[in-house]
């Protein structure tokens, strides 16, 4: 409650002095001298930008004083019940799919089935490898290096750097040259540290190789609502000729905690991302997507929902840079709103001078069902080349009174009428998730948002 | 010393004329006897100014206080702009034609010289060879030179005059009303024009009188050295219409010229007002060298029920153009409207587009920007559409469509859409795209060259805007496309 009492510059100042405190156990580990080198990058480069205000324009919708009032510890003392335990095994690790599971931001080496991948049917899993950092960094150190430092470090945001500053654990997916994997791999980021403000800078690397293809799961979820943390996680994706990568990010953090996480995307010729974005949870959210398309005739598929409820915000920036020329892009965002949820989206489409003959789309809809909420919406394109098509498109609106009055001369009562038109309205974008058990889990996240429609 | 300047000036641009005259037919300069203040800027330019148009003490006082907001606000650098220092102690704040005195009591005492200036403008100013149905404010540099039609619409009861006089005669009013849409703190640019604007056009319909004529206010910089910062104050009373236009045009130069105005509307209840603006300044060489920097705060605001505000402006030339007309929708069931066309070419730059803030219930809006840019020109659309907790069931639709001539220029679009009330209803699209090849082959394959067909598919990718402007306008303003086009395909 002091916390209100707090300037927000203040805030920031008590953030930055914390982070000596957070920075101290790091200094003691044995990690190789490059990766203390990129730490002290992260640093520097954090330092000189702070914790951004909302008078930086990428920040303008979304204020993180209430982030940065908190004094946040790297490691929590709690540990899960062994109840929780066979919980989150049963609601988020199939037998089938690759596990790597971290709880309050430390590798759990007994929730995760790293030492056996199950097989793809009859064939054995061969060319899928999935480690935690520590271990890819120990074993093949040259090829971390080099994507760990394929971002020049100068153009990274606040919060990117911050993670480079202070990631302890992560996750290193290769996927080999035409390798597909047909088992999902799921990186799940448990958060439950009851009465301790923990902060997680998780860094997950998946690299797919020429002609490959698999699908990965990015959960991050909190067991209880009471909860207050901060998530800063930081995804590099990297994708070589004609691979193709089914990535989602679906978050139901705890109702009190803050989520600030980054994807970054790089593509080759001919490579596909499809992306799906979901947002559920946590007191504030901020996703950064961004995507650098680099090679001609690759795909992007941006796809998210964010359907948010009581005081929960949530700020969606999506960015695709075409550089090269024929390549496509494409992104439906579909948030729905209640209570006093408030929706912020940014889509900046980029076509740079000799990126010719690019098709870019972008829509972002907003489905306004509560009293008091509120959407700020900015769909941007900055076009430097001739021969392009892009085209982009918002909508704000409420459910059809038309469509709800047919409902209700059918017998159905209104609340249900209005939860039937918002599923349908929430199916349409769920259903482009093609994996069954993935869009079951997508939709159990987004449905306590929703049940309070009929309440 | 300053006349050898001008008249080497005056030489080259029309040497220049001659060479660039397809491009630009408003290049010349007319050689005229100037009554102009030194350059630079301080209290004592404004009490100058001041003093040279007989202002009451409010006005002075007025104009101070802006000057000290001014001297407190930072040049807004947040525009896609790529642009050198501006001197704006390198500016003379006034000049005036030297015979143009206090106003001239009637139009036939205009200087001849100031007369024919405007004849080649394509602006009459005599009323036997007026435009008919159009009273024009002719706005020479600082000074309003004559103003057409008063006594007929004065029989009406309505206002029509330039600044400097309204602020003479109709002082209350303009007390009243002046600085109560763009406040002199509003912007940079907005301060700096209340603190040294010279001169403008002041309107005021009363209630219930719809305005016979189109009521229209021509620009012309003509001096170097100068820039033009004029001011134009639109009231329209309960259940009253004006349409009013506004045109402008610069001599080529060198040296880029500012040009900062602010226009304010008040519509009360019931109150239409409708503002066309075809901006013609001049843009700049191929080089990008010269030009005029176009900086104005234009403002409307639907103070009363179910008043209507609507802007359309074909934006064609300066180098430089920084401008947002924007709607005020304070009344109930008020409307907004904005359409625009902005073209650009050589190495133009335009930030351009509207802001709609929706304070009244059931207020709507509708924007619709067309933006073509050719050569090695920058055009941006920026827009805010705002819908406060108060405007319950308000109604947006935006649409900006930008079209690509060429590989050097580009096309940005920067919409803000915010919403704190959720009974709102908002749509927004826009779409960037170059010219249809499939299109240009049908039109050629029927004969039509190359540039004819482009012309035709511009003209109906504009033709939502172009019906929105007075019939003279509108063929105007086709034609301004066409020449600015011409030699940038193919």
């Amino acid at each position: 409650m002091t916390d209100t009492m707090i300037a927000p510059t203040e805030k920031n100042s008590l953030f930055m002095e914390q982070l000596d405190t957070l920075t101290g156990p790091l200094k003691g580990e044995k990690s190789p001298g490059w990766v203390a080198q990129l730490r002290e990058e992260g640093l520097t480069r954090f330092r000189k930008l702070g914790i951004p205000t909302v008078k930086d324009e990428e920040w303008k919708y979304t204020n993180l004083s209430a982030v940065a009032g908190h004094r946040y510890t790297l490691s929590a003392k709690s540990a899960l019940s062994p109840a929780q335990r066979k919980d989150i095994l049963k609601r988020y690790c199939g037998k089938a799919d690759v596990n790597i599971v971290f709880v309050n931001g430390a590798f759990d080496k007994e929730l995760s089935n790293l030492g056996k991948i199950p097989p793809q049917g009859s064939l054995p899993a061969v060319g899928i490898e999935v480690s935690t950092l520590q271990e890819a960094a120990k074993n093949d150190p040259a090829a971390v290096q080099e994507i760990w430092a394929h971002y020049d470090p100068q153009k990274d945001s606040a919060f990117v750097a911050l993670n480079k500053a202070l990631t302890q654990e992560g996750v290193y997916i290769h996927i080999k040259d035409k390798i597909i994997a047909n088992q999902l791999i799921c990186i799940l980021h448990v958060t439950e540290a009851p009465g301790e403000q923990i902060a997680t800078f998780p860094h997950a690397f998946i690299r797919l190789g020429k002609s490959s293809e698999a699908s990965v799961l990015e959960t991050h979820v909190g067991l209880n609502d009471e909860n207050i943390y901060l998530a800063d996680p930081l995804t590099d994706v990297f994708l070589e000729e004609n691979a193709t990568l089914h990535y989602v990010k679906a978050q139901k953090e705890s109702l009190k905690a803050y989520h600030v996480g980054t994807t970054r995307v790089w593509q080759k010729r001919d490579s596909t991302f499809n992306g799906f974005s979901l947002v559920a949870g946590a007191l504030i959210t901020r996703n950064n997507l961004d995507v650098v398309i680099n090679g001609e005739g690759a795909a992007a598929f941006l796809n998210g929902l964010y359907s948010v409820y009581k005081n929960q915000h949530v700020d969606n920036h999506t960015s695709v840079d075409h550089r090269v020329p024929k390549a496509t892009s494409n992104q439906l965002y579909k948030g729905v709103l209640n209570d006093a949820a408030r929706a912020v989206f940014n889509g900046k489409i980029f076509v740079q001078p000799i990126a010719q003959q690019t098709n870019s789309y972008q829509l972002n809809k907003n489905l306004l069902l509560g009293k008091d909420c509120q959407v700020d919406t900015k769909p941007q394109l900055e076009i430097f080349a001739d021969d392009v098509k892009c085209t982009h498109g918002a909508t704000i609106g409420q459910l059809n009174e038309d469509e709800i009055f047919y409902l209700q001369a059918r017998g159905v009562p209104r609340k249900i009428a209005t939860r039937i038109l918002t599923q349908g309205f929430v199916d349409d974008i769920l259903n482009r998730l093609t994996r069954d058990s993935v869009r079951e889990q997508a939709a159990r996240m987004v449905a306590p948002s929703l049940e309070v429609l009929e309440g | 010393m300053r006349k050898e300047e001008t008249k080497l000036l005056n030489e080259k641009t029309i040497e220049e004329n001659v060479l660039t005259s397809r491009d630009y037919k408003y290049g010349f300069y007319t050689d005229i006897e100037t009554d102009r203040i030194p350059k630079g800027l301080s209290e004592d330019t404004i009490r100058l100014i001041s003093k040279k148009k007989n202002e009451p003490d409010w006005m002075l006082e007025w104009r101070l206080k802006a000057y000290r907001h001014w001297l407190t606000m930072k040049e807004p650098h947040w525009p896609n702009f790529k642009y050198g220092p501006i001197d704006y102690q390198g500016v003379s704040y006034y000049s005036a034609p030297k015979k143009a005195g206090q106003g001239p009591k009637s139009i036939e005492e205009v200087d001849p010289e100031l007369r024919k200036a405007f004849e080649k403008l394509g602006i009459p100013l005599g009323e036997q060879k007026r435009l008919t149905g159009v009273a024009v404010d002719a706005v020479f540099d600082s000074v309003s030179v004559g103003t057409t039609h008063q006594a007929e619409l004065a029989k009406q009861g309505i206002i029509f005059c330039s600044m400097s006089e309204a602020i003479v005669h109709h002082g209350d009013l303009v007390k009243k009303y002046m600085g109560s849409v763009v406040p002199y703190s509003d912007n940079f640019f907005a301060a700096l024009n209340a603190a040294v604007f010279s001169d403008g056009s002041f309107c005021c319909i009363p209630k219930g009188v719809k305005c016979p004529l189109e009521l229209s206010t021509y620009f012309r910089i003509n001096a170097a050295e100068s820039g033009q910062f004029e001011r134009t104050l639109i009231v329209a009373e309960e259940g009253s219409y004006v349409s009013y236009l506004e045109g402008c045009t610069a001599p080529m130069r060198d040296e880029n010229q500012l040009h900062a105005a602010v226009v304010e509307l008040i519509a009360f209840d019931d109150a239409q007002i409708k503002y066309s603006t075809v901006q013609n300044w001049y843009s700049g060489d191929k080089e990008g060298r010269g030009g005029i920097y176009n900086f104005v705060t234009k403002r409307g605001k639907c103070l009363g029920r179910r008043s209507k505000i609507s802007w359309t402006q074909v934006e064609a030339g300066a180098a430089i153009t920084w401008k947002y007309p924007s709607c005020i929708l304070q009344g109930d069931d008020s409307v907004g409207e904005f359409y625009s066309v902005a073209l650009t070419n050589h190495r133009m730059q335009a930030d351009t587009g509207t802001k709609m803030i929706h304070i009244g219930k059931r207020t709507t809006s509708t924007i619709i920007s067309k933006g073509i840019s050719s050569d090695e020109s920058n055009n941006n659309y920026r827009g805010l559409v705002k819908i406060m907790p108060s405007a319950d069931r308000a109604r947006n639709f935006s649409q900006c469509d930008s079209m690509l001539v060429g590989n050097k220029c580009s096309a940005n679009t920067f919409p803000y859409i915010e919403v704190k009330n959720s009974t709102a209803t908002l749509e927004h699209e826009a779409s960037t795209s170059r010219i249809n090849a499939e299109q240009v082959f049908y039109l050629k394959s029927r004969g039509l060259d190359m540039e004819a067909a482009i012309s035709l598919i511009i003209n109906g990718f504009c033709k939502e805007v172009f019906n929105e402007l007075p019939m003279e306008f509108a063929v105007e303003a086709v034609r301004l496309l066409q020449m600015k086009l011409e030699g940038s395909v193919g």
